[in-house]
This record gives structure tokens, sequence and C-alpha cells, in this order.
């Protein structure tokens, strides 16, 4: 269904949104997602920035929705809204962060690392506008090309060509989960 | 089960006829076996950890972990003699790993370096006993306890040990044995969190000194999930470039040759993509060897982590990332060389200039160690950039030569003890040479060898990088390298003068009697030292001939 | 639509995260910025995948967000085994470490 969504959102002509429906939602969730991330970095309340960031993550989402990638939206789902930033959450309260504000929340290098953001910023823009100069692409229709990010497709692609990759994520996992209990767990005295 | 079968056919219906199969993935396993034997190890570890009473579980985990090793060294040396490094080197597994050459002969020497490790990991006859009379390692009886608590103490008190760490390293080397090997972009990534996580995790454990531990885990995790984050975003501004992250699919498209379409057509219009692009993947990569300006982390690191785990650290992951950072800039971008070549002639000019004079000025020995390998990476940066198969071949001889020499001289750091655990301060050191002689003879030998004194592998190594450099052009470079290692020589030698001619104070340290584990592995290192730098031909023979890359 | 907006928007965020790993103090904010540099990434890739019209990059995607789950696990066993023993996440109170 959210594939159909997306790609009568994004397939041109026949929907009920515009051609440029596609282009408002990109631009009302891009800028909502602008904005959490900037909320996330910035505000003085812990908690805050983490559900900032499932505004963020949740926002995109929809974005990958959009690009007709609905697996990858999905996992998105599941995995960072699911379980990174509920760990985060935990971790906040773990380490007992305070709910209000907390005052030494930011270094003191605060001007310098705006300074070197806008540097940043402004590089990776021009970047992509020096890249992209003189160039319009348009996206093709979903239905045309192979490239709809099914569950199937993706699934296909990952089992083919991508196995090895794919057994090297399961070992890292099994390192993550038996290193965090070296690290965390207490024994009681045995023999 | 035929009973719940017909109940389930009753409201189920069977999905078979609609689902398609998929063409089973080609997997080499034969050459991927070094790998295999590896992570095996570990997974064996894991097993071996949950079902072992506790008493069995230190010897079963030496047991299983060297067992793993020597066959994935075994396995190399098969793969090798059957002619994988030269004439039959191809990509196994789907295209995501290059069996050739400079992959073997990498996964041989992280393989040995391993094997030492273990053996320094292992090692239980330096620390006091418990109380209990039950052996003590280097590692935190239970890193869960709050360092000088009561149940900090209880558990060292009951002998308890932190046997997972033989596992955690058995799947860092695994993650270091498919990082060089990589042949796409994206099992690079892979790999480099495989081997990542473990050695986070390793920094956290040790017995004495667990704040400075903890703390230098924190940091080496926050910055290391920092530049890998930069490495991501470099591999996505290449795949937006190219359209693939297979090393030599990415070669095709730099090169020209690629098929072209009309999304390639787009973006390679202009080479800001790719070139963003690689900076972003060199500073992950620069940052895992340690490479001015993204070497703030390794002296922290070096000097929080348990000794053991230093060593491992400071020689295996910097053979890692060399072959890594080779197999990139060769195989992949050599379309760009004089894009990429000014930018990395600034970096290694630098890591040698900041390494070696920042070195003067420590007062620590783990820290002195880390701005030298910092200096050294520096060196073996200068042959990285001379983009000839000299240039690989003495790459891969510097890796081994200084990989072993690195690990002599943290062995022989953790030897040197007082009451706190090991006497790092280099003032501690004083007149060490008059009380115990040999154990100040091999480590001078180890720091002649850094400083690259001949008949020692430093030197053979150096010489061999610099001769690369030269024969490349880069004459200035080479300039500075050598002058840099004067400075370098300086700081090294003022530590052999403290230990042999300044007056061993009365409270100095002890040296602590190893047992045949430790022992063992200083004697290879001694022994590869000289054994590399009298006898270097035929090593560098055998790099030269591991020395071309498949794409 | 021009999809090198989407690529103008990672840009932004990659941007916005590195900001926020050098300004703020707290090890797990510090964190959650490193996460935002990922989700960066990801939507880089995502957009290149639909452009080159192959799925290599929503592959890559998937990865990523796996291997970020497995980091965020191993992350936070090390800051709340340090706060345990120091009451304290914020990063520059780690300063038995001196250059």
């Amino acid at each position: 269904m959210t594939a159909a969504l997306a790609a009568s959102l994004s397939s041109q002509g026949h929907s009920f949104l515009s051609p440029t429906g596609v282009e408002i939602v990109f631009v009302l969730v891009g800028l909502a997602v602008l904005g959490a991330a900037v909320l996330t970095v910035s505000t003085s309340q812990l908690v805050h920035a983490a559900l900032w960031l499932v505004v963020a993550l949740g926002g995109l989402a929809i974005e990958y929705l959009l690009l007709t990638a609905e697996f990858i939206a999905w996992v998105q789902v599941l995995i960072y809204l699911g379980s990174v930033v509920v760990l985060v959450l935990f971790g906040l309260m773990l380490t007992r962060a305070p709910i209000g504000r907390s005052p030494d929340a930011d270094s003191g290098n605060r001007w310098v690392a705006l300074g070197l953001a806008v540097v940043a910023a402004g590089t990776l823009v021009t970047l992509v506008v020096d890249a992209f100069r003189c160039t319009w692409m348009d996206l093709p229709a979903s239905g045309s090309t192979s490239v709809n990010g099914s569950t199937q497709a993706n699934g296909e692609v990952l089992f083919r060509y991508w196995v090895l990759p794919f057994e090297a994520l399961s070992v890292l996992l099994l390192a993550a989960l038996v290193g965090a209990i070296v690290l965390s767990r207490r024994h009681r005295e045995e023999g | 089960m035929s009973v719940p079968d017909t109940v389930h056919s009753l409201w189920t219906v069977a999905a078979s006829s609609t689902t398609q199969t998929i063409p089973t993935p080609h997997i080499e396993y034969g050459q991927l076996s070094p790998m295999l034997a590896v992570f095996g190890a570990a997974a064996l570890g894991i097993l071996a950890e949950a079902f072992l009473p506790r008493r069995n579980r230190y010897w079963a985990q030496i047991g299983i972990a060297m067992a793993g090793l020597v066959g994935a060294f075994v396995a190399v040396v098969v793969l090798a003699a059957q002619g994988y490094a030269g004439t039959k080197a191809h990509l196994a597994a789907m295209g995501a790993v290059a069996v050739d050459g400079p992959s073997l002969f990498l996964q041989g020497t992280i393989v040995l370096i391993a094997v030492v490790s273990v053996l320094g990991f292992a090692e239980r006859h330096l620390e006091p006993r418990s109380s209990t009379g039950a052996p003590v390692d280097a590692f935190a009886p239970q890193a869960a306890t709050v360092p000088g608590s009561d149940a900090e103490k209880s558990a060292a008190r009951s002998g308890f040990a932190t046997t997972e760490v033989f596992p955690l390293t058995m799947f860092a080397v695994g993650g270091m044995l498919l990082f060089p090997a990589a042949s796409d972009l994206l099992t690079m990534f892979v790999a480099l969190e495989v081997f990542s996580l473990p050695l986070y995790l390793l920094c956290a454990l040790a017995r004495r000194r667990r704040l400075l531990s903890q703390e230098a885990a924190v940091k080496y995790f926050l910055l290391g999930a920092f530049s890998s984050a930069f490495f991501l975003f470099g591999l996505a501004l290449i795949y937006g470039y190219a359209g693939t992250v297979s090393i030599g699919g990415i070669a095709d498209v730099v090169s020209g040759t690629a098929t072209p379409t009309p999304a390639l057509a787009n973006t390679t219009a202009n080479d800001a993509l790719l070139l963003i692009g690689l900076a972003m993947l060199g500073v992950g990569l620069l940052f895992k060897v340690g490479a001015v300006p993204f070497h703030a982390w390794t002296p922290d690191v070096y000097q929080g982590a348990p000794t053991p785990v230093t060593g491992f650290m400071a020689s295996a992951t910097k053979v890692a990332a060399f072959g890594a950072t080779l197999r990139l800039l060769y195989a992949a971008f050599p379309g760009v060389t004089w894009d990429w070549r000014p930018v990395l002639w600034g970096v290694a000019i630098l890591t040698m200039v900041v390494g070696a004079i920042i070195a003067v000025t420590q007062t620590d020995v783990k820290r002195l160690l880390a701005y030298s390998s910092i200096a050294h990476a520096g060196f073996i940066l200068t042959g990285v950039i001379a983009m000839n198969k000299a240039g690989v071949s003495a790459v891969l001889f510097y890796l081994g030569a200084y990989s072993f020499v690195t690990l002599g001289a943290f062995a022989v750091v953790t030897l040197v003890r007082d009451a706190g655990g090991e006497a790092t301060h280099l003032s501690r050191w004083a007149g060490l040479g008059r009380r115990s002689p040999l154990v100040a003879a091999t480590f001078a030998l180890f720091l002649l060898a850094f400083a690259g004194i001949p008949l020692t592998s430093g030197f053979a190594g150096k010489f061999a990088v610099f001769q690369a450099a030269a024969s490349s052009g880069a004459t200035p470079l080479v300039i500075v390298g050598v002058l840099s290692s004067a400075v370098a020589a300086f700081f090294y030698i003022r530590v052999i003068v403290l230990m042999f001619f300044s007056d061993p104070r009365p409270d100095g340290p002890t040296v602590a009697v190893p047992s045949a584990f430790t022992a063992t592995a200083i004697a290879l290192g001694v022994l590869v030292t000289l054994g590399l730098g009298i006898l270097p031909q035929y090593f560098l023979h055998l790099a030269d001939q591991a020395s071309v890359f498949v794409r | 639509m021009n999809p090198v907006n989407y690529l103008y928007l990672a840009a932004l965020l990659f941007t916005i995260g590195a900001t926020g790993v050098l300004v703020r103090r707290n090890a797990i904010v510090l964190f959650m910025c490193v996460e935002l540099m990922l989700n960066a990434s990801n939507l880089a890739l995502v957009t290149f995948s639909r452009l080159h019209g192959n799925l290599d990059g929503q592959i890559i995607a998937f990865f990523t967000m796996v291997v970020a789950a497995a980091e965020v696990v191993v992350g936070l066993a090390i800051i709340v085994s340090v706060f345990r023993t120091r009451h304290s996440a914020s990063v520059d109170d780690t300063n038995l470490m001196k250059l």
C-alpha cells in the first residue's frame, strides 16, 4: 500500500496529487527534518534532544518513501525509531540525565565550531551545486525501471550479491552483543 | 508431524506455487578459509564461555584461539602456494573479497601478529596472585564493577577473569583479515566496524588504572564512530559518482572505460563528487592509521588501554588499515593519482614531523611509543605515495617489520612494574640496564629498530620505502623523512642512555619474570627484528611477489 | 523532481551532525549527532540508488542501519560503564589524560 502511495506520488499525472505533490511533501518534510536536527544538536535538555532525533529520523523515513525505497523506510522505522532511539533514551536514563536544562551541555568552542560548520556546509552544498550544475535529472517513474525498493527486490539483490558482507554483519552483531554483556554484566560468585 | 500439518492445512494455504527461487550465490569457501577459521574460533570461544565451568575456560580459550589462528595461517600459506597470490588471483564471494598477493601477505602478517598478541593476553605471571592464589591476567576481573568498590575487590579475590577477551580478539582479527581483502567499499565498511567494535571494548578492560582505561575507550569509541561516519559519507559520494561500490567498477568509471549510462553521464560530468568522496574515505582510513591531523586519539588510547591490547592495536590495526588504503589508492583510484598525491604528501610530511617532534617531549613510555607509531605511519605513507610496484612491496615489508617491533616493545613495557602496576613513567626506567641488563638490552634493540639503525628490520623497511618514494620522484618527501628519522632517533637513543647510563633509583621498579607466553612473544619479536634486519632479501622478495592487486 | 534537492538535505544534515559532535559535550548527545551523520549518508545513498537505477545504494543504507544498531549497543555499554565510575557523561570531564 505504501509502495502504491509512493508510486502514485512520484509518477506524474495520474494521481490526485499534481506532479508537484511530491515536491510539496518533500519540502515540508525536509524542513521538518532540518529543524528537528538543529534542535537535536542545540537543545540543552538532553531528553528533548532524543525526542527531536525521533522527529528527524521519522521524517527521513518519509523521504525514503518518496524515493520509493519502501523497504529502507520500514527498516528505518524499525531499527532507528524502534531500537536505536529507545536504547539512547535508556542510556540517558541510566546516566541520570537531568530532565530540565543541563548547563554543562555545551563546550566552550561553540563559535569556532559554528564557523567550521558554516564552512563545511558551504563546501558540501557548493559541491552538490557544482556537481550537478548543468544537469536537470528527472527521476525515472518508479514503474518503468527496475528500481523499486520493495522488500522482495532488496532481498533478491541482498542474497545474490551481498552475501558475504551480510554474514560479516551477523558476526558484527554477535561481537557487539557479547562485548556489551562483558562490559555490563555482574556475575555472582560461584566456585 | 503429519497431524499438525493436516491441521494447519485447514487454515493455511501453501505458498510454494508462488515463491520464486533466486540463484544460489557462489561462495568459494576454500579461498575464504583464513577468515572462516578465525570467525569459527571466535564463535567456538563464545560457546566455550557459555558452557564450560569457569576454571576450565582460560586454557580452553587459549587453545581455541591458537587453533583458529594456526589454521588460518596454514590456510594462507596453502592458498599462496596454490598460486592465488600470483597467477590465480581473483575475486571471490560474488566479488566481495579479493584473493590476491597483497591480501594473502597482509592476512599472513595479521595472523602472526594475532598469535603473538594472544600470547601476551594469556600472560598471568606478572600480576601478583589474588588472595585465594588464583593467577591474574592484565584484564579487569569484572568489567561491570565500579573501580575501587567492594564488588571489584571481591571479584578480584574470587579470581574472576574476563576470558571473553579471547573471542573478542578473534572477532577483531577476523575483521582485520577481511578489511585489506575487501574488494568493494561496503564489505570494507562492514569489516572496519567488525574490527573496531571489539577494539573499543578491549580498551575498556584494563585491570589497573581503570579510569584511564574507560576514558580511553570512550574517546576511541566516539572519535571512531565520528570517523566511520565520514567514511560512510565518502562511500555514498563515490557511489553517487560511479554508480557502483566495487573497486573494479569504480576504477573503470574513473578511467572512463565503463559502459556509459545516462545517469553516469550526469554524475561523472565533473569530478567534485569523486574528489570529496575520496577525501572523506581518506579521513576514515587515516584516522585508523593514526596520521596527523587525525591522530588526537592515539596517545590517550594507547596509554589507557591494557598494554597487551595496545600492542595488538598498534600493530594489527595499522597493518589492516594500510592494506585497505593501498587497495583503494592503487586498485580503485589510480586514475586520479595526480589529485590525491599532493594532499597525501602534506599528510605524510605533517605526520612524520609532528610525530617525531612531539615524541621528544613525552615522559611516559606508552605515550612515547604512541607518538613513535604516528611518526611511523608517516614513513609508511611515503611508501604509499610512491604509487609503483616497489611502493607496494616496500609498504608490505615495512608493515611486517614494524608490527613485530611494536609488539615486542609493548611486551617489554608489561614487564617493568612496581606496586601500582606497570611503571610507565620514563624516569622510573632510569638505570634499568644495570638492574636487569637482558630486558633493557631487548628494549634497546626494539628502540634501535624503531630508529632504523642498520642490521635491524627498521632499517631495511625505511630503506625500502624511501627508495620506492625516491624512485617515483618524491625526493623532498624522502629528505623530510630522513630528517624526522634523525629527530626520532634522538629520543629513542635518549631512552637507551637513560636505561644504561644513569643510576638506578633505590625505589625503582622491578622487572617481573614472565611466563613462557610473554617470553615467547618477546623472543619472536627479537627474532623477526634481527631476521628481517640481517636477511631482508628473502622477505623483500616475498613482498615483491605479493604486490599485484586484482580488481 | 530534481533529486539534487535530496542531496542538499543530506549535505545539510551531515554538517549539522558534524557540528554537533564538535559543539556538544555529553557523550550520548555526541552519539546522537553521529547518528544524524549516518542518516545523512543513508539519504544520499538512497537518492543515488534511485538516480543510478540500481539497488546497491539501498542495500548499503540497510547495512548502515544495522551497523548503527551494533554501534549504539557497544557505545552505550562503554558510556554507561564510565558513568558508573564517574557519575557524569560529560566528555570534557574525561581529563585524566593530557596531551
